[in-house]
């Protein structure tokens, strides 16, 4: 084991030397850190429900009514976007969002260089790079034994919502949206509209949190509106699933407010 | 933290001695004190094979990671009901095939969707599946692992299992390091076992290599250079596999199975499967994505007289005359099969190194010997 423990000090004192360039780079006359954490808290409602798993039936714009049992997604490549339209992607942001797990719902993110931002965007879902990654790197919320993941057609599932059709015999609702090949793509980037006069400051000790609704009544309307009577069992990269897929990018979130601490 | 667990140890002695007192296999380690790597079959590039694409630095083979492979292929316990292992449907004497199965039976006696393909010479495959559609060696565990018609176990459940399992626990953490046995680390033991099936001293390989042994009949070189003119388009290179996705006219439509369609979803591909190699040919049948033909002359019938049209039939199956198919007059028949039982590679299909490992005396009563599946009840049905 000596090795691993020489391997892991090493990997510690090129983290620690890194961190010592980087804020000599950006600030070389102050010791003041140059960067702050910033928080993404979700809600999940539909309509003017909250989502809860059960047995809540929710009612969709032509009056269609479904409960849910399942809701899980990736957030991923979180970029802030400042007034000037300047931009900061923070790497390695892969985060399962599942709402049965309390705990799931929002997310952290730390190294934000400090400023004020006017914007936040997201992938829902998994970059391609990493949805076909060596399992070395599948660790964490990318883990395949997280069941969002097809093993006989790999890849990640981005977005998979289950439950029940009220309105219609109860017919089962299964959405498992995912795929990164051309023409059935389901990677998407959903950029919220920001509310005018608000300002994401990061700051060094400080931890601003951007509140966000999430709306699945979203996944069926919108750009294309999808009947729940006739949604076709969704379980693997499609026509189907890309229409889902545009629908929440496009109308899913959106920034209730911004809160400083 | 989990890099720096998974980067491995081959020299670690550890590992070794756990090896020799787990398995008791002096043999195996011969002439590893100073090269361990030697005890791992499959680990050489042969002269006549492309470049590998898994190749050794990503995983590199070490005696006791291919020990803790192997007894994960062949541990029943992985299982829903502990009833079906890897190697339940991948048998070593059939070239890690399922002889006499169409499909083979799984969890709850279900029948798998496919015929079970032999495994050999993974290390230089790219697609996994006879659709492609699992992208690595690795990766591809998941799929029979999963699959609710064959083992039918999430991965969080077989990751669970593994971690209760003490003997397992002190495996991992003598080759990973202390911590959970997770996705990385499973898959990763899981392959240094299936990347060593190794299959390059068949008869036909010591011929084209110049080797000893390498003599071939009058009639076995006919039927190569009709190989060579009929059947290298598709079966190429010294792997007989060009690894492309081909409708070899089985059917005028695909509605059960798609093939490559169901992974690319273009109409293009419907019909299409992955050409699989010819190596141990003879040993592996039934053949075909759903094992339909028995025998190898129920298969060069269908190439002479049986192709069907479709409209996504291989070109090379339509002759300049209109023609589908390859015509093959009975001698050729006679000589291509004469040929092909050429690849029957027996040192691979009885190397004693992939067999299922025996079960050794059980330190406490019943505890470790449940640890191996025995031979008997890996050979079930």
């Amino acid at each position: 084991m000596k090795n691993r423990f020489l391997f892991t000090a090493g990997l510690g004192v090129l983290a620690a030397a890194a961190g010592l360039l980087g804020g000599c780079k950006k600030d070389a006359d102050s010791s003041e850190p140059t960067v702050g954490t910033v928080a993404l808290a979700l809600e999940h409602v539909a309509g003017p429900k909250a989502v809860a798993l059960n047995g809540t039936t929710y009612q969709t714009a032509s009056g269609e009514t479904f409960s849910i049992n399942t809701l899980e997604y990736y957030i991923s490549n979180v970029v802030f976007t400042k007034a000037d339209g300047s931009t900061y992607a923070a790497p390695g942001v892969y985060h399962l969002v599942d709402v049965s797990k309390p705990s799931t719902t929002s997310l952290t993110i730390s190294n934000v260089p400090v400023g004020d931002y006017a914007g936040v965007k997201f992938v829902v879902g998994v970059d391609s790079t990493a949805t076909k990654a060596d399992p070395l790197s599948l660790t964490g919320d990318l883990n395949p034994a997280n069941n969002m993941y097809w093993v006989w057609n790999t890849g990640h599932i981005f977005m998979k919502l289950e439950g029940t059709v009220t309105s219609a015999g109860n017919k089962a609702l299964t959405a498992h949206i995912g795929g990164y090949r051309a023409p059935y793509s389901a990677i998407v980037t959903a950029a919220p509209a920001w509310p005018s006069g608000t300002t994401l400051q990061v700051r060094a000790g400080q931890a601003p949190q951007v509140h966000l609704v999430a709306n699945v009544l979203s996944l069926f309307d919108g750009v294309t509106h999808l009947p729940l009577s006739t949604f076709p069992t969704a379980m693997q990269p499609s026509a189907t699933s890309v229409q889902v897929a545009r629908n929440y990018a496009a109308g899913m979130f959106s920034v209730k407010g911004v809160q400083a601490n | 933290m989990r890099l720096a667990q998974l980067i491995p140890a081959p020299h670690r002695p550890l590992a070794r001695l756990g090896l020799v007192a787990g398995l008791g296999l002096a043999g195996l380690l011969a002439g590893a004190g100073s090269r361990p790597v030697a005890a791992v079959p499959g680990t050489a590039q042969p002269a006549n094979f492309p470049p590998m694409v898994y190749g050794l630095a990503g995983n590199p083979p070490d005696a006791a990671t291919f020990a803790l492979g192997r007894q994960l292929f062949y541990d029943a316990r992985l299982s829903a009901d502990g009833t079906v292992s890897c190697g339940s449907c991948h048998r070593p004497a059939a070239a890690f095939a399922h002889a006499g199965h169409r499909l083979s039976p799984g969890v709850g006696r279900q029948l798998a969707a496919r015929n079970a393909p032999a495994l050999q010479n993974l290390r230089w495959r790219r697609g996994f599946m006879a659709d492609g559609g699992a992208l690595g060696l690795e990766l591809q565990a998941l799929a029979p692992l999963t699959d609710p018609r064959e083992m039918h176990r999430p991965l969080a459940a077989a990751l669970a299992q593994l971690n209760a399992d003490a003997d397992y626990r002190r495996q991992f953490a003598a080759i990973y390091g202390p911590g959970p046995i997770g996705t990385a680390q499973f898959l990763r033991a899981l392959a240094q076992f299936t990347a060593a099936l190794t299959s390059a001293n068949s008869r036909y390989d010591h011929y084209v290599r110049h080797e000893a042994g390498g003599q071939l009949t009058s009639q076995e070189i006919s039927g190569l250079a009709l190989f060579q003119a009929k059947c290298a388009g598709c079966h190429a290179t010294d792997l007989f596999t060009d690894e492309s996705y081909r409708n070899n006219g089985l059917d005028r439509t695909f509605p059960l199975d798609s093939g490559r369609a169901r992974i690319s979803l273009k109409p293009g591909d419907v019909g299409r499967f992955k050409v699989p190699s010819l190596r141990n040919v003879a040993r592996t049948a039934p053949y075909m994505h759903d094992g339909r033909f028995g025998t190898l002359g129920q298969v060069l019938a269908h190439y002479d007289h049986g192709v069907q049209p479709s409209r996504t039939l291989d070109p090379r199956l339509r002759q300049p005359n209109g023609r589908l198919g390859i015509p093959l007059s009975a001698p050729e028949r006679a000589n291509l099969l004469a040929f092909l039982r050429t690849l029957t590679d027996r040192d691979f299909l009885t190397d004693r190194r992939l067999l299922a490992p025996a079960p050794t005396a059980p330190a406490l009563p019943g505890r470790l010997f449940s640890v191996f599946t025995p031979a008997w009840l890996a050979a079930r049905n």
